[in-house]
């Protein structure tokens, strides 16, 4: 939709018009072409479906937390909790990369944007690349969707909050770090309509709405860190455990 | 003449020369509505069929034409196109793309090419949807389908554990809501952005009105069902636990979660229906709408309220007896808005010159059967009257007269009331006219025994009967009969009327609204050549005459 | 422009350092306050982190018709969130539920 709100169709452009009241008072007709605030409001109702859409996964999180205390306690402590924070912090970075660049665009220098673009996309890959280490280990430990431990009724079986745990835990980071991916692409599409001047410091719209969506990505991992990796730190356990 | 919409148009990718490909690619707000129209009544038809094997089957008690199973899968066909094909896209796919930007004097939708990917998306769900419905396994000669058995409400755990193709439905029921949603992002982004210019919210028709908050429910409940189908997927596939009362999940909570949206869907569909009301009662009583802003505000208070009911599905769940109460309460609710909105109606017709214009014969039967379908739906609100109705052909006909005496009838109003304007044709009157004679009498005679039936314990999804229930059945299988017809009848009026019906000019209603001062019929590419400036009221009627006249600069010369 | 430049990259400077110490503090804190409060502290953390970049890194201040909309959907979430753990808590079986208190 933001693409949609400023590139201009050759066939299909805005002819300014008038609109005259009673008193000769002239009036601007607004036209779909071009709208920087209509593609800026478009972009942000999208990203409350985003909000619905993680909200009713936390919902469904927290009923089972409300079930499950305990077991939630103890399975959030096995999680490792220096690559969780590592993690949150690479992302933190790359908010400010590319809000950086987002500035830069709208104050014309096209190729500092760029640049840190770039550097965003390479704090992305190093999120996903810290993420796959994590579940790597974790599917090394038993701990894997569809492994013994997350099944019941074996011997390896979890309690069953820890189940909804896990489950809820592959789930949500799996989704995030899906996004995070759908964001690398994006970033990428970015970079190829500045380098094509469809993307100029006087036509940003998509550069902003992209820089909005990363933001949101990083507000969504704000959340969800602390919900798997923190709520088990105060427990008896207490440090960080490192698997089982 | 100028040229219409029909003759050029825009693309969303080059500039294709056949009619065929100018129209699949095409990103005008007018020609979309009306391929979502095309598409929409072909599936009416097919669910139609599937409800009236049905009713064959229900005509007397044991088996007769089709298997058990069979009848679970058609029970389920029937809803899941009804519901996430035909009814959620509905009248804002339709009419709040045909008129909607017309009313508010827009060249097109804000997002014309999002508005031309998400029909293709809707399609793209539609075809999911289908291949479920054409796998099937071929064994000792015997054809098993695989569609799924589920209901449209997908409940878990059976969904999880039925073999029947369910992951293809959950996948399209996905898609079709994220078609929704984009349709109701970009339905409000127009509605803010290309008002024409004087155009305050208060001075937008009552069908912008509903579509406004229709496109706040589709933006902000869709997303929930969507990440409940995702996550019953995730259940399936990966075994997650979710839902699966074998690793702790909870059943009740896939319940909370689907009607957290499912039940706004239902406001969804009726808000733009009231819309459509709102426009025909005062154009054909020639006056203007009595509470203009209680109508307005009260579409935006239902949409609101809807949001905090969805609980009264869940009475016989288990569900905690504190949340019941809640719910119930909070249910009463919507039925004040409703309300004020029905007596509205009525006071813009008293002292009205009322013109039965086939339109106004839709809406005005639809007071009827919305007004039992609403009253009905009040009854089983209580916790305690729903605990002996729940799941019972009560339910079944409640919904119905709401949905279909409600929402589809008055999709039926808005479809004889702006056919002049899309097509700049009119359909023959009689013949319309007997068409709703034939759908008014054949609907009540085919839901109103239900209630009686589902009163008496006639449950609802049941394959078969006990003998005493069988006279309902059979006077609602002549209802249907009756129905099926007049639908044919209707349509085959209204087709026959796009090739012969006689050219009637712009505003063959003499309604008020901007979308019926264009400057010629059917309207050309970009709508209004000229943008007015609005400084008057939707709908001003002075001794049965519009108010507001416009020269041919669309400026105002009253 | 260079000045208006300058302002608004201090700007995201000074929010990075405020979400770095929030950071900090969301690592600290178990060790600091007593476990039965951990999951509130670190939701309300999360809470004024994500006010932070809201409000200055998606240039929510100043916005009308976003802003109010942030809010409807965030009450709404808020509604679905109170009533549904109202149910969960006071949820009538959970003596005999098998999903509350498994068969061993």
């Amino acid at each position: 939709m933001a693409h949609d709100s400023h590139d201009a169709h050759d066939s299909h452009v805005y002819v300014p018009e008038i609109a005259v009241d009673r008193e000769g008072k002239e009036h601007v007709v607004q036209g779909w072409q071009g709208d920087y605030e209509g593609g800026k409001l478009g972009f942000w109702l999208f990203m409350l479906t985003e909000v619905m859409m993680f909200g009713a996964m936390f919902l469904a999180l927290t009923y089972y937390y409300t079930l499950h205390q305990q077991d939630f306690l103890i399975a959030s402590a096995s999680l490792n909790r220096w690559l969780g924070g590592f993690n949150t912090v690479v992302l933190l970075f790359s908010a400010l990369t590319m809000g950086l660049g987002l500035l830069k665009m709208r104050h014309g220098d096209v190729k500092g944007a760029k640049l840190m673009i770039w550097t965003t996309i390479l704090l992305a890959l190093v999120f996903l690349g810290v993420k796959a280490v994590e579940w790597t280990a974790e599917y090394h430990h038993g701990i894997f969707l569809g492994l013994d431990a997350l099944q019941s009724g074996n011997e390896h079986s979890k309690p069953f909050g820890q189940i909804l745990f896990f489950g809820m835990y592959f789930t949500m980071t799996g989704l995030h770090g899906f996004h995070i991916i759908i964001g690398i692409g994006l970033m990428l599409w970015l970079l190829k309509r500045i380098n094509a001047q469809k993307v100029t410091p006087d036509h940003n719209i998509l550069h902003f709405n992209i820089a909005l969506y990363w933001d949101l990505v990083h507000l969504i991992w704000v959340f969800v860190f602390p919900y798997f990796y923190m709520i088990g730190a105060g427990d008896i356990a207490g440090g960080v455990v490192h698997g089982h | 003449m100028g040229k219409s919409y029909f003759d050029e148009t825009h693309c969303a990718i080059g500039h294709p020369k056949s009619t065929f490909m100018q129209w699949m690619l095409t990103v005008d707000h007018k020609r979309i509505g009306i391929m979502y129209a095309v598409v929409m009544f072909t599936f009416f038809f097919v669910a139609v069929a599937a409800a009236l094997t049905m009713r064959f089957e229900l005509f007397s008690p044991g088996q007769q034409y089709i298997e058990a199973q069979t009848f679970n899968q058609a029970f389920t066909l029937h809803g899941v196109i009804m519901i996430f094909m035909f009814i959620i896209p509905g009248i804002p796919a339709v009419f709040g793309n045909i008129v909607m930007p017309l009313m508010i004097g827009a060249k097109d939708v804000s997002f014309p090419r999002l508005n031309w990917f998400t029909f293709w998306l809707y399609i793209f769900g539609c075809i999911v949807a289908l291949t479920s419905l054409f796998n099937f396994n071929i064994s000792e000669g015997e054809v098993l389908f695989k569609f799924a058995d589920t209901g449209w409400t997908f409940y878990a755990p059976y969904s999880l554990n039925t073999d029947t193709n369910v992951i293809t439905t959950l996948v399209a029921g996905f898609i079709l809501g994220m078609a929704s949603i984009l349709t109701g992002l970009n339905f409000l982004v127009t509605i803010h952005r290309l008002r024409a210019p004087g155009m305050e919210f208060f001075k937008m028709p009552l069908f912008v009105w509903g579509i406004y908050a229709t496109a706040w429910i589709q933006l902000l409940a869709t997303p929930v069902v969507g990440i409940t189908l995702v996550l019953a997927i995730l259940e399936k596939y990966f075994g997650i636990g979710i839902f699966d009362p074998s690793k702790g999940g909870d059943p009740v909570l896939f319940q909370h979660l689907f009607w957290i949206y499912s039940h706004p869907a239902v406001y969804l569909m009726i808000l733009p229906a009231f819309g459509i009301m709102s426009e025909i009662i005062p154009a054909f009583s020639r006056r203007e709408i009595f509470g203009y802003r209680t109508i307005a505000l009260s579409s935006a208070s239902i949409a609101g309220i809807g949001y905090l009911v969805w609980g009264h599905h869940l009475y016989t769940s288990g569900m905690s007896d504190t949340a019941k109460v809640i719910f119930s309460f909070l249910t009463f609710f919507v039925a004040i808005p409703t309300g004020i909105k029905f007596y509205d109606w009525i006071a813009t017709m008293y002292k009205g010159k009322i013109i039965l214009a086939t339109p106004m014969l839709w809406a005005l039967g639809t007071i009827i059967t919305f007004a039992v379908g609403g009253l009905t739906g009040v009854t089983i609100a209580m916790v305690g009257a729903d605990i002996h109705l729940q799941d019972t052909y009560y339910t079944i006909a409640h919904f119905h007269y709401a949905m279909l005496g409600g929402v589809v009838f008055l999709l039926f109003a808005g479809m004889h009331y702006w056919f002049p304007l899309v097509f700049g044709k009119m359909y023959n009157e009689t013949h319309a006219k007997i068409a709703f004679a034939l759908n008014f009498i054949g609907f009540n005679v085919l839901w109103f025994p239900m209630f009686i039936a589902g009163y008496m314990g006639m449950p609802r999804r049941y394959f078969d009967y006990l003998p005493e229930f069988q006279i309902y059945h059979q006077i609602s299988f002549i209802g249907a009969l009756i129905f099926v017809t007049g639908l044919i009848y209707m349509f085959t009026v209204l087709i026959r009327a796009t090739k012969n019906g006689k050219p009637c000019g712009p505003n063959p209603w003499n309604a008020t609204t901007l979308e019926w001062h264009l400057p010629s019929s059917p309207p050309p590419l970009e709508n209004h050549t000229k943008v007015p400036y609005v400084d008057f009221r939707p709908y001003e009627y002075h001794h049965g005459q519009p108010v507001v006249k416009f020269d041919e600069n669309m400026r105002r010369i009253d | 422009m260079v000045t208006s430049y300058l302002i608004e990259k201090v700007g995201y400077y000074k929010v990075l350092i405020g979400l770095l110490l929030l950071t900090v503090v969301t690592f600290s804190l178990p060790e600091v306050v007593v476990s039965k409060y951990t999951f509130s502290a670190q939701m309300f953390i999360a809470t004024v982190k994500a006010w932070l970049i809201l409000m200055y890194y998606m240039h929510l201040k100043g916005e009308k018709t976003i802003g109010w909309s942030v809010l409807f959907s965030l009450l709404i979430v808020a509604f679905f969130f109170s009533i549904v753990m109202i149910d969960v808590n006071n949820f009538q079986y959970t003596d005999v539920s098998h999903i509350t208190s498994p068969t061993k």
